[in-house]
């Protein structure tokens, strides 16, 4: 009785601790590791956050390669290929930040030749007023 | 033999492998390119040093990753990173030095703007203190035209009640208006019989004169002295004369200045009456005090 008892208490949980092991093993190999997982999605994070209507227009192909890359990375994750798929994470995250800060220095650019032309303009205006 | 040979061929390239350095990765050869020129670029090293730092990290992992033999696909990843990190440190340089340009050219148009109200401002005061002065100057010019005309009044005003005042006094002395101005006689009885001393009456009379002379410092006079016809020319003339001198001395020893007398003896010339009576020859004998036109008298035409 006593050790039914505890077979009937102890067993399944041996059992069931038995039966976890085997499958966190498993699924330690046959599933997608916790990091992968991770990974992907800050890589898609990075993807949406860098995906706006300036970088559409001033970093197209940059913000292209980034969507592109993070369609790789979920092919090597599904082909069970992790480290290529960490590592395709990893570049799209690289290359969805390239992807902001070029469209972000192209309008910096153009700020910059407005502010001058706008100090310039300024600089005839008032050079015109002087003289009058 | 086909496996024997294929054995062969991986020992001897497993060997050469392991024996010689690894062929180098172009991809990181590339990477390394590119640092290098964004390290030479003076706006990305002073602008974006941590990108530049994390970039060139980077490649450093490469560099170990290939020296230690890991696989192509790792250092070819790392290669990949290290060359984005340095797209990242040129873009980001190159956007803050457009926000450096964009400061600059905001800072120049406030400063512009600032030197045009400025300027604008100066320009204002300039013309408010040029009006100023200008109201200042016609203020002070047209109180100078009143203080001149005032002057000029009072001059007028003043030289009138000295006029006034000399003519009244003169005519206390019982001056005489003539064609030559006023003339004021000392009768032949204020002096000595035939000399030229005065008589004590005449104190009174030539101290009001002598008064005269004082209240008006610009009056002169002429003194005259004249005798009758009888007797030598000469002696006529010396009496006259010494008579005029008589009245001068008298005069000055009251108080009148040396210019404002001149002295003339005439003898028997000039004679106000008839020699031939005694009452004329008196008459002629005097002295006349004749005041010019000098003093400001307003004489009689």
């Amino acid at each position: 009785m006593k050790n039914l008892f505890r077979i009937d208490v102890l067993h399944p949980a041996g059992l069931a601790a038995v039966a976890c092991t085997a499958l966190l093993t498993l699924a330690g190999c046959a599933s997608t590791p916790p990091h992968s997982d991770a990974h992907m999605a800050v890589a898609q994070a990075a993807v949406e956050h860098a995906n706006t209507p300036g970088t559409s227009q001033d970093a197209p192909m940059e913000l292209q390669l980034a969507t592109s890359k993070l369609v790789a990375a979920r092919t090597a994750l599904a082909d069970k290929n992790y480290e290529r798929a960490d590592q395709l994470a990893e570049e799209v995250q690289i290359d969805a930040k390239v992807a902001e800060l070029h469209a972000q220095s192209a309008r910096s650019r153009r700020a910059a030749q407005e502010s001058q032309a706008a100090a310039a303009a300024l600089r005839d205006e008032i050079s015109r007023n002087t003289t009058r | 033999m086909n496996t024997r040979l294929l054995t062969l061929i991986t020992l001897t390239a497993a060997l050469g492998a392991c024996s010689s350095m690894p062929e180098r990765n172009s991809d990181l050869d590339r990477a390394q390119g590119r640092l290098r020129s964004a390290q030479n670029d003076a706006q990305v090293a002073q602008l974006a040093p941590d990108e530049l730092k994390q970039a060139s990290d980077t490649l450093v992992m490469a560099e170990k990753a290939w020296s230690d033999n890991e696989p192509k696909s790792k250092v070819d990843h790392l290669a990949y990173m290290g060359a984005q990190r340095v797209v990242v440190a040129q873009e980001s340089a190159s956007s803050r030095a457009s926000q450096a340009v964009i400061a600059g050219a905001a800072a120049e148009r406030d400063r512009m703007r600032l030197q045009q109200r400025t300027a604008e401002a100066d320009r204002a005061r300039q013309q408010l203190a040029s009006a100023e002065q200008s109201n200042a100057n016609k203020t002070a010019a047209l109180a100078q035209a009143d203080a001149a005309t005032l002057r000029e009044q009072a001059r007028a005003d003043s030289s009138d009640a000295r006029a006034n005042a000399l003519a009244q006094q003169l005519q206390e002395l019982n001056a005489k208006k003539t064609e030559r101005g006023y003339v004021v006689t000392l009768q032949d009885v204020l002096f000595d019989t035939g000399q030229a001393r005065l008589m004590p009456e005449s104190a009174g009379f030539l101290a009001r004169l002598a008064d005269a002379f004082k209240r008006n410092a610009s009056l002169t006079a002429a003194i005259e002295g004249y005798t009758d016809s009888v007797g030598g020319s000469n002696a006529n003339y010396e009496l006259s004369d010494r008579r005029a001198n008589a009245v001068k001395t008298a005069l000055m020893s009251l108080g009148v200045r040396d210019e404002q007398l001149t002295v003339r003896g005439f003898g028997e010339n000039n004679p106000v009456a008839s020699n031939d009576t005694v009452d004329g020859r008196q008459m002629n004998r005097r002295v006349e005090i004749v005041f010019g036109s000098q003093s400001g008298l307003v004489l009689a035409k």
